[in-house]
């Protein structure tokens, strides 16, 4: 027997009976299609993820004062907390080589006001070089710079949340706003940018010159935060220690205290988001994979069926002189072109779910999966056709012409 | 051209053995016209299976056309049937939404050489049985005298050395019936050897010898004395009148 010509028939026969075609090849096309789908979403989940840690910058190290500590199960604060003030800033500017920027921050929350409406944010006194560091962007107006911040100048850029929740759909730029009971002017709206790596909104906050933040808002001499900026991101270790030893050596901590600042490193922080969203996206690859073998299994059972309902066409072909391996060549043949079938469209599918979910889908769509999935499912059809075209060939051409 | 040398057939269920076949022994020349009948049960079947090559007997030979099919093996049983024998069975059994082209043309894909001319041989197929016109209809299109004689086409596109034909007529009204067993002479006066399996004597006298089975054993081997005209049958049955089918054996 020709294969062409047995492809060409399988393909008839494939077409005539349309209603048992669009069974067998569903399974096939949800398995492909959910798995190109769930890995483009994993991995635009992953590449969306990176992209914000990226925005906040690679290269950033953020020194926070200790948290709390629980000391015979109470909380100790008090002079850690205060620990971290503005003249490190200075020392780490100028004594840590690999560092090109620093900048102190305070940050609290508090209710805004604009006329009758208050809205709850957080409020951040931040060094201008603050803004440098960590990325902010604006929208419209200006940012605080060097001068508002020598003359304690009550100005505040908000992120674009607030200005929508204070101000509605107006141009706040040059509009009043009160900081609990404190007077200031806004001059400026940063561009959205979501939440950040900790999951915080940095939308909905408001930014202050630090000075005036210390000095005319909170009141207090010492700093929350510092921002530092590596010359670039390979130096990042190095700078932590260097960091950190020079921190130890201003509060003389000696080799057995731990440290009573903490040191956030941002290549660190994405190595483990990095390895979160991998391990996301595997998971739902995995459950993907299940769907495609169900498909398989969809596919086992129709072609199963499809043999017990064919039995007379097989008994038939085998009067007519059709040999085993003929009929076997058949039903796998049928199974691969269904496979396939199914393959193709749960890959277009598949591709275009992806495209509607991501705009950014060139990141997202992994080719590898793509023909991983495709190729899975072909082998698992022809796998699962193995059985029910041996069936049919090994039929009793006596007895399956008689099947009713 | 078939030959039949004390075949037997014994079946074999758990712990129980049915003898079928109790030694069936008798020739058919090429040419001849054949119609073998039996009530149920007495193993027609059974011998038609064999006649097809489509069951082995259990001892004895069959000898069709010069090869001795005992102890062959499932591909060349095959390959025989393939070439040697044209079914024609009471259901018909035609691929449902397909062509009647491509039901003909069917033998011809199960043989390894090319066939360029298949569409071609099967449309003249077609045309010999009379339905030149409908060769593009499905079986679900036609009556089902037509589909027999779609079945007929398909028997004979590979000019076999038998055509073997169970209960051709089972299936359908006296008219259609009368129309196939006219088609059936007209071939035999061409020389087709054909074997009619059946239990009706109307259909059988249609044939120029009738074997008669009962209990597995050739019970009658004679040549049939006044055999029925299939023109005048189906134009009874056109008639109105119920023709074959209501003619008492």
């Amino acid at each position: 027997m020709k294969l062409s010509r047995t492809i060409r028939l399988s393909l008839h026969i494939l077409a005539a009976h349309k209603l048992r075609t669009l069974l067998s090849v569903v399974g096939g096309v949800v398995g492909v299609a959910s798995v190109i789908l769930m890995v483009a979403v994993g991995r635009s989940a992953e590449a969306s993820v990176l992209a914000r840690i990226r925005a906040m910058g690679t290269d950033m190290l953020m020194i926070s004062a200790a948290p709390p500590r629980l000391v015979a199960g109470r909380e100790r604060q008090g002079e850690i907390v205060a620990s971290l003030l503005p003249a490190d800033v200075s020392v780490l500017r100028d004594e840590c080589a690999g560092i090109v920027r620093a900048a102190g921050a305070f940050d609290k929350s508090m209710v805004a006001r604009h006329d009758s409406s208050n809205v709850t944010t957080t409020v951040q006194g931040l060094a201008p070089e603050g803004l440098v560091i960590r990325g902010f962007a604006l929208e419209t107006g200006r940012f605080h710079d060097d001068d508002d911040e020598r003359t304690r100048r009550r100005v505040a850029v908000i992120g674009p949340v607030v200005a929508v929740n204070l101000f509605g759909g107006r141009d706040p730029v040059g509009l009043p706003i009160r900081l609990g009971t404190v007077p200031f002017e806004v001059i400026g709206v940063t561009s959205a940018r979501g939440a950040d790596a900790n999951g915080v909104d940095q939308d909905n906050v408001i930014l202050v010159p630090l000075e005036t933040a210390l000095r005319r808002l909170f009141n207090v001499p010492h700093l929350r935060t510092i921002y530092l900026q590596a010359q670039d991101s390979a130096m990042l270790a190095r700078v932590e220690a260097d960091v950190r030893e020079l921190l130890r050596a201003r509060r003389r901590l000696g080799d057995g205290q731990v440290d009573t600042f903490k040191i956030l490193n941002q290549a660190t922080l994405l190595d483990s988001q990095r390895q979160t969203a991998r391990f996301l996206t595997l998971l739902i690859g995995s459950v993907a994979t299940i769907a495609l073998l169900v498909g398989g299994v969809g596919i086992l059972a129709v072609m199963t069926m499809s043999v017990r309902e064919r039995t007379r066409e097989v008994g038939l072909r085998r009067a007519l002189g059709a040999r085993r391996r003929d009929i076997l060549v058949q039903f796998l043949l049928e199974a691969t072109i269904l496979a396939g079938l199914g393959g193709l469209v749960g890959a277009s599918l598949g591709l275009l779910g992806s495209a509607l979910v991501g705009a950014s889908w060139s990141v997202a769509v992994s080719w590898p999966t793509v023909v991983t999935a495709f190729c899975t499912a072909v082998v698992v059809g022809l796998l699962f056709g193995i059985y029910p075209a041996h069936r049919a060939a090994t039929l009793a051409p006596v007895a399956a012409l008689r099947a009713e | 051209m078939i030959e039949l040398v004390d075949v037997t057939r014994r079946y074999q269920k758990g712990s129980i053995t049915t003898d079928v076949l109790k030694g069936v022994s008798f020739r058919v020349a090429a040419g001849e016209y054949v119609a073998i009948m039996g009530a149920s049960g007495t193993g027609k079947s059974t011998l038609m299976n064999i006649l097809g090559a489509l069951d082995q007997p259990t001892s004895g030979h069959y000898r069709l056309d010069g090869q001795d099919i005992a102890g062959m093996d499932d591909d060349a049983l095959s390959a025989l049937r393939n070439r040697k024998i044209g079914f024609v069975f009471q259901q018909f059994h035609l691929l449902e939404r397909t062509s009647a082209v491509t039901n003909v043309l069917l033998p011809l894909i199960y043989r390894d050489e090319e066939m360029p001319d298949a569409e071609a041989r099967s449309i003249r197929a077609l045309e010999a049985v009379g339905l030149g016109d409908r060769k593009h209809y499905s079986p679900g299109e036609l009556s089902g005298g037509q589909q027999q004689r779609v079945a007929i086409a398909r028997a004979l596109i590979t000019d076999p050395a038998l055509l073997l034909a169970d209960e051709p007529t089972g299936n359908l009204d006296a008219r259609s019936g009368a129309d196939v067993l006219a088609l059936f002479g007209k071939l035999n006066d061409g020389g087709r050897t054909i074997v009619l399996v059946t239990h009706d004597r109307a259909v059988a006298e249609h044939a120029r010898r009738i074997i008669v089975l009962a209990d597995g054993r050739v019970v009658a081997d004679h040549p049939v004395e006044r055999r029925r005209d299939a023109a005048e049958a189906v134009a009874a049955a056109a008639a109105g009148t119920q023709g074959d089918a209501a003619t008492p054996p």
